[in-house]
């Protein structure tokens, strides 16, 4: 047990995992305030059939490549769903199920045939991407990692006013000057960077999760925005490191679903035991009563 | 002669696809308190939203203080209507009248101790200071809408365009919603708002802008305010 704590690839892999984690907690904030959570949710799965994709034209399976044809992926899929509830009668929730399950799909296929075909050779490891297998990682997904993730922070950093602004209040802060295709823009980039370097460490499947949970966590244990953040942040990075822990130490456990269950264990407890949870709201109650006596 | 603030110039416009506005032509007047009335669906929202270029109109152009910049447009504080806001975001009454001062700031600087300051002044000025720790869901409709004119007047701006201020808030609110406005309009500033409540034109504006997709009248009060530009404006609605 303790072999592991101490290793030194199970270090580096958990830096990589927590990392990725309390961006994931960050970025997924936004989503969920502006009630697109499942926008992420379908980009996560977009992303597979770009990371099979690249692998087919490049022959290797290389972080970098690997991650530009998710990201490429992830970005025609987000265009595809404002295309669709643009320009038809298809509200955004069946355009979200549409582009998930038949981008996904075309990953699954694509996979399948490079498995069954003797010109692909090192196939194996594209499994990876769909739970994710964070034992598996190299060094250079944990510095690909790092590096989106630096470049997200800073971005969220340096427009976190515009950012508020605009999810609290989308008009009047394109009547202060703020651009709205900008700020989409933008918050596509922060989540695409999360999505597309996560998928080897936590799957395409699950990849939402990092950004859902944690927001609810968040939002679960305060009313300020900034604590809601990094309570986010960072149940999401305790959970990257018990489920990378899990995932390295037991046999067989992919990352993936070890990480969401430990985010899923805190949001239980959450739930409960949050001012905002089942426990003390009704706690809460029985105080609002009292003051009306006052 | 008075200066005019906003001109109108044969303005085209759509919402959703489908036009309401048709060919309108008007000026508005600087220093003046102006209504924008007319039945639902009129096109009332539209105009405002048209001003603020926050829909983009088919043809004709709005200008203000006669330029067509974009710029102009950081000199017009706006207050949306209630149902425009996300009100799951975790924010207390002072963060969101603190945003009004983001209009001044570039991208990087943040907001310091005097802009705190012109939030709190605007606060006392709507008499919710003693809320502004709470958050802003937590609050009545009527302290909700004084939030938000707290916010445009921390703004600073030389025009105020309001969509339905007045609407479903108590009396003490609108009481002193109006005083607030009378005595902003003394120290010069503009007023542009849709109202719905043909009982108070009289009282509360002195300018009125009568609209039905296209413009029944435009004006000072007393001169468009009549019988028959209502009726013109509510009847074609009926039929």
């Amino acid at each position: 047990m303790m072999d592991v704590l101490t290793s030194f690839t199970f270090l580096i892999v958990a830096i990589g995992t927590m990392v990725l984690a309390f961006t994931g907690g960050l970025a997924g904030t936004i989503s969920v305030m502006k009630g697109q959570s499942l926008i992420g949710d379908a980009i996560g799965h977009a992303t597979f059939p770009g990371v099979v994709l690249s692998f087919m034209l490049i022959g290797i399976r290389e972080t970098f490549t690997l991650a530009l044809g998710a990201i490429i992926l992830g970005i025609i899929a987000f265009f595809s769903i404002q295309m669709i509830t643009k320009h038809s009668k298809v509200t955004l929730d069946g355009a979200l199920a549409l582009i998930l399950s038949s981008f996904f799909g075309l990953g699954m296929a694509l996979m399948s045939f490079v498995q069954g075909n003797p010109d692909y050779g090192g196939t194996q490891g594209l499994n990876d991407y769909i739970f994710g297998q964070a034992a598996y990682m190299l060094s250079s997904d944990v510095y690909l990692i790092i590096i989106a993730s630096a470049i997200s922070l800073l971005l969220f950093i340096i427009f976190y006013h515009q950012i508020r602004i605009y999810i609290f209040d989308p008009v009047f802060s394109r009547t202060i000057g703020i651009n709205e295709n900008f700020m989409n823009l933008l918050i596509l980039t922060i989540t695409i960077l999360v999505i597309a370097t996560g998928l080897k460490a936590v799957g395409a499947v699950l990849i939402v999760n990092i950004l859902i949970a944690p927001a609810v966590i968040g939002q679960l244990w305060s009313n300020r925005f900034p604590v809601v953040l990094l309570i986010g942040g960072f149940s999401g990075a305790t959970a990257a490191f018990t489920g990378t822990y899990i995932s390295t130490a037991g046999e067989n456990i992919a990352t993936g679903p070890a990480i969401i269950l430990s985010l899923s264990a805190i949001l239980v407890l959450s739930i409960f035991l949050s001012p905002k949870g089942i426990l003390r709201r009704g706690a809460h109650k029985g105080k609002l009563g009292e003051d009306q006596y006052d | 002669m008075t200066e005019n603030i906003i001109t109108i110039k044969n303005l085209n416009a759509a919402y959703q696809e489908k036009p309401v506005l048709w060919h309108i032509s008007l000026d508005i007047p600087k220093n003046s308190c102006t209504a924008i009335v007319g039945p639902n669906g009129a096109g009332k929202s539209t105009m405002i939203k048209t001003m603020m270029q926050l829909i983009k109109p088919l043809s004709g152009e709005v200008k203000i203080n006669g330029s067509k910049d974009k710029h102009e447009l950081k000199k017009i504080a706006y207050v949306p209507q209630k149902g425009e806001v996300n009100w799951d975001f975790p924010a207390t009454v002072f963060d969101v009248v603190l945003m009004g001062r983001y209009v001044h700031k570039g991208w990087i600087k943040r907001p310091n101790a005097k802009d705190r300051e012109m939030a709190l002044e605007a606060l006392k000025t709507m008499r919710i200071e003693a809320f502004k720790d709470r958050q802003i869901s937590e609050l009545s409709g009527g302290q909700r809408q004084r939030a938000f004119l707290a916010r445009a007047i921390a703004q600073d701006a030389e025009i105020y365009v309001m969509d339905e201020p007045l609407q479903g808030i108590d009396v003490t609110t609108e009481n002193l919603i109006i005083e607030v406005i009378r005595h902003l309009q003394q120290s010069g500033k503009t007023f542009v708002i849709v109202h719905h409540q043909l009982d108070t034109v009289g009282e509360y504006f002195d300018h009125a802008i009568i609209l039905n997709k296209s413009l029944i009248a435009a004006g000072a009060v007393e001169t468009v305010f009549t019988e028959e530009n209502i009726e013109k404006a509510y009847r074609e609605k009926v039929n």
